[in-house]
């Protein structure tokens, strides 16, 4: 999936980002650079200042300290210029009930000046949108497609998503992140905020993870995917001791239960599979994909002990 | 349940409550201390059938007066919008907020959560009555003022009593309809016409008797704080509001709950029919978006037109001919004002016309239409994009936020002059149906002066909105102005040593100029349009400043 487009021209930069509330530090020294014609996933969970960054490069919210420029644009001086160049779909999406899809896409066609319709059709025939009915009256996944719409629609140098998929089925999310793949494709840039790890394995070619509003690592998909923890769990024929598993390099968390084992491992499972049966008699085996946090933990404990 | 959703209910609104009693505290001490210091013969002279009309009763003294003026109109007012706010709300605005579903998700009954919202609003009318009734207590004790005989706990309870009872009109409209909008603005509107009728009707000679048809008959009618309870009239008003109250429980059981959805307009249905879509689709879709200022001012097309409506209509039109049928005694009473006299009653003297319009439309009604008007959007301006979570999304487009507060400040001037057109039109005809022979120049002149003293408390709300993204607080905080810059004014025109300082009240250059008599005071136009426009580059530079809310 990852592809060689991008340049080196960096879309989106923050420089020691930092915002407070009050006493709450929502963002810490964010030093950020994504570059031209990739989709970087923003990943983290609930609360983690992902909202918050990207209100603050959009001006919505000014920085306690440090500064951020999209397109070489500062993000508050030259706001207005930024905004020409930008598709934006908040999280929590909230639209004006009252209009209709059409309406609502009229209307932002209006203050930016010109949108090709013909362009704006085949959008919503690929998301399979309803624009004739009232936003009031749309179920939060069809809402979700006119949001979409009007931040494509003007075809942006860069795309900034907050939780973009949410609501969206599972036919359509792949169509979504056809349409992302395509923007990256034709050499510009996709700012994808998500708590969903899969959905960004999918389509990002970089990562970056942030957690109590610190960036804690920044990652080339590929080299994630490879550190892909797995949960195992293991049975036996015979009760087994826990240092026969201790001994295989990258499994960590041994818990025996008697005849059992569970464990966490992110390494080839031959060599698992093969050490243990040297030993001991295998009689079943489960395994499962560990979840984000899981993988935060493990890999960024140091950085996150707040 | 009950406890919960009453106290959730109670800690979500005790604070407009205490706000509103605070400000007609402070206002009823400025009242009793003007009124403490000029010489009252002045009122006591004052022919029976005037006094009747503005409420001064015939051993008029100092605290009879400040009651009467502060407490008997504004106090009521203030209370039954209040208590229509909450009814209003009770279910229609859970269901508006999409949140009703989730508290019928436990296991309690719409019976219930209805009694909750009802305990809630009947406590709050409650504690705003304490706190009136203990402020009316304290005021003459701090000024060292008399008011022995007077039986101000007489008033307050019916005060308390015409408050839940408007409250509980409210919430059956709101329990039959589903819509908060269509409740509490049809109960606003009875309570107008009722004060209105109730006041207006005893003036002419045969319809005395049809003022009883009206609630706030009941209310001041028998003038309880001059002669106690009326238990007659108090039980007629308590036993509407339980008739209400059944009428609620009965209608909430029996229909459909409404989802998030919003309604359809008559637009809407005409979008919808093949030989209207493209007309319609003009009107509602294209040429609605084109601007923001017409997005927005579309959004407010009810409000508009209802007020508008009423103006020309009622307060207009209709108050030309009646002006030929009021009782000869008040038109004689020509000349024999005393200077001081006309300014508490908006400067309005009932022997000519312009008087007549002055004191019925112009004084009170006109500035509360206007503001009705640019306190609605300029409250929701930009609090209300931020509270419905769209300004996100608005300012992603390459537009200032300057831009955006002079595109809905052109939506506020708009309707108001739209509005200020409709009370010319109203008056104008009025006077010609009537024979009057007002000046169209002078009435022109006089709507002028609201629309542009309605845009200056516009833009209070504006800045305040700015300020904080709140719209409530810019509604309420708003209206406080209002209300002291109001009294304030008329007030302090009653005493020559205090006359100076109404010169900080906005509404001293509306009326002080007399423009029915005398034309248009441009010097007076100049200042309200020069602190609207000082309001709205405040609001500029709050807003640039500001995080927005996220909702």
């Amino acid at each position: 999936m990852t592809t060689d487009t991008h340049s080196d021209r960096t879309a989106i930069l923050t420089a020691s980002l930092t915002k407070h509330y009050g006493d709450v530090e929502a963002l810490i020294d964010l030093d950020l650079d994504v570059k031209a014609g990739e989709v970087f996933g923003f990943l983290g969970p609930n609360g983690a200042g992902k909202t918050t960054m990207i209100r603050t490069i959009l001006d919505e919210i000014r920085p306690t300290a440090g500064r951020a420029s999209i397109l070489g644009m500062d993000s508050h001086e030259r706001a207005v210029e930024i905004r020409r160049h930008i598709g934006y779909v908040p999280g929590d999406l909230a639209m004006y009930p009252n209009l209709t899809g059409r309406d609502t896409l009229t209307y932002f066609a209006n203050l930016r000046g010109g949108v090709d319709w013909e362009y704006v059709d085949q959008l919503s025939d690929r998301l399979d949108a309803d624009l004739s009915k009232k936003i009031g009256d749309l179920s939060s996944g069809n809402r979700q497609k006119v949001g979409l719409i009007q931040a494509f629609m003007n075809r942006p140098e860069v795309l900034i998503m907050d939780e973009p998929s949410s609501g969206l089925d599972p036919l359509m999310q792949r169509e979504f992140q056809a349409m992302m793949r395509e923007v990256a494709t034709d050499g510009r840039t996709v700012f994808l905020s998500s708590h969903t790890l899969s959905e960004v394995q999918r389509v990002a070619d970089r990562v970056g993870i942030i957690r109590h509003g610190r960036l804690v690592a920044v990652e080339y998909v590929a080299a994630l995917r490879s550190k892909a923890m797995r949960r195992v769990e293991l049975e036996f024929g015979s009760p087994v001791d826990a240092s026969v598993f201790e001994a295989v390099p990258q499994v960590r968390d041994v818990v025996v239960y008697d005849h059992r084992v569970v464990l966490s491992y992110d390494g080839k499972m031959a060599v698992l599979l093969k050490t243990v049966a040297e030993q001991y008699d295998i009689v079943d085996i489960t395994t499962q994909e560990a979840d984000l946090e899981e993988i935060f933990l493990t890999y960024y404990r140091d950085e996150v002990t707040v | 349940m009950l406890a919960t959703v009453l106290g959730k209910t109670v800690r979500d609104r005790w604070k407009a409550t205490a706000i509103a009693a605070f400000t007609l505290g402070l206002v009823l001490l400025m009242g009793m201390a003007v009124y403490r210091d000029i010489d009252l013969a002045v009122y006591t002279d004052l022919p029976e059938a005037f006094r009747a009309l503005v409420n001064i009763p015939k051993d008029a003294d100092v605290g009879s007066l400040a009651y009467g003026a502060v407490y008997g109109s504004y106090g009521a007012l203030t209370l039954a919008a209040l208590a229509i706010s909450m009814g209003g709300a009770s279910i229609a605005g859970e269901e508006r907020d999409g949140t009703i579903g989730l508290l019928l998700g436990n296991p309690r009954s719409r019976t219930q959560v209805l009694v909750s919202k009802a305990g809630s609003m009947v406590l709050l009318t409650a504690l705003g009555t304490v706190l009136l009734w203990g402020a009316g207590l304290i005021v003459p004790v701090l000024l060292n003022v008399d008011v022995s005989g007077m039986q101000i706990g007489a008033l307050m309870v019916h005060m308390f009593a015409i408050s839940i009872f408007y409250g509980f009109l409210a919430m059956a409209l709101g329990a039959w309809t589903g819509k908060r909008t269509v409740a509490s603005g049809t109960a606003v509107t009875v309570l107008l016409v009722s004060l209105f009728a109730a006041g207006l009707l005893p003036l002419i000679e045969g319809v005395e008797n049809l003022a009883k048809a009206f609630p706030w008959y009941y209310y001041e009618g028998s003038q309880p704080v001059l002669n106690g309870i009326d238990w007659g009239h108090l039980s007629v008003l308590i036993g509407a509001t339980v008739l209400l109250a059944g009428a609620s429980f009965v209608v909430v059981n029996r229909r459909d709950l409404r989802g998030r959805s919003v309604g359809v307009t008559l637009l809407d249905r005409l979008r919808a029919n093949p030989i209207t879509q493209k007309v319609a689709d003009r009107i509602a879709g294209s040429a609605r978006v084109s601007r923001i200022w017409i997005k927005t001012a579309s959004e407010h097309q009810g409000v508009l037109i209802a007020t508008s409506y009423i103006m020309f209509l009622l307060m207009g039109v209709m108050l030309g001919p009646m002006y030929t049928f009021i009782d000869d005694r008040l038109i004689t009473l020509a000349d024999s004002f005393p200077e001081v006299m006309l300014a508490m009653v908006g400067g309005g003297d009932m022997s000519t016309p312009e008087g007549w319009y002055q004191v019925e439309t112009f004084g009170l009604m006109a500035p509360i239409a206007v503001m009705v008007v640019t306190v609605t959007i300029g409250a929701r301006a930009l609090a209300g994009e931020e509270e419905q979570r769209t300004m996100g999304l608005l300012l992603a487009n390459p537009i200032t936020r300057s831009t955006i507060v002079r595109e809905k400040t052109i939506a506020m001037a708009v309707y108001a002059f739209i509005v200020g057109f409709a009370i010319f039109a109203g008056v104008a005809l009025g006077s010609v149906l009537g024979g009057l022979g007002m000046s169209t120049g002078h009435i022109a002149a006089t709507s002028l002066l609201v629309v542009l003293l309605g845009l200056a408390f516009g833009a209070v709300s504006l800045v305040i909105g700015a300020a904080t993204g709140r719209v409530r607080l810019a509604v309420y905080a708003t209206i406080g102005v209002a209300l002291i810059s109001h009294t304030l004014n008329a007030f302090l025109m009653l005493s020559d040593s205090l006359a100076g300082y109404a010169k900080w009240s906005p509404s001293y250059y509306y009326l002080t100029s007399d423009p029915l008599m005398t034309g248009m005071d441009w010097g007076h136009g100049a200042v309200l349009a020069g602190l609207t426009l000082v309001l709205v580059a405040a609001s500029v530079a709050l807003f640039q400043r500001r995080d927005l809310r996220q909702g």
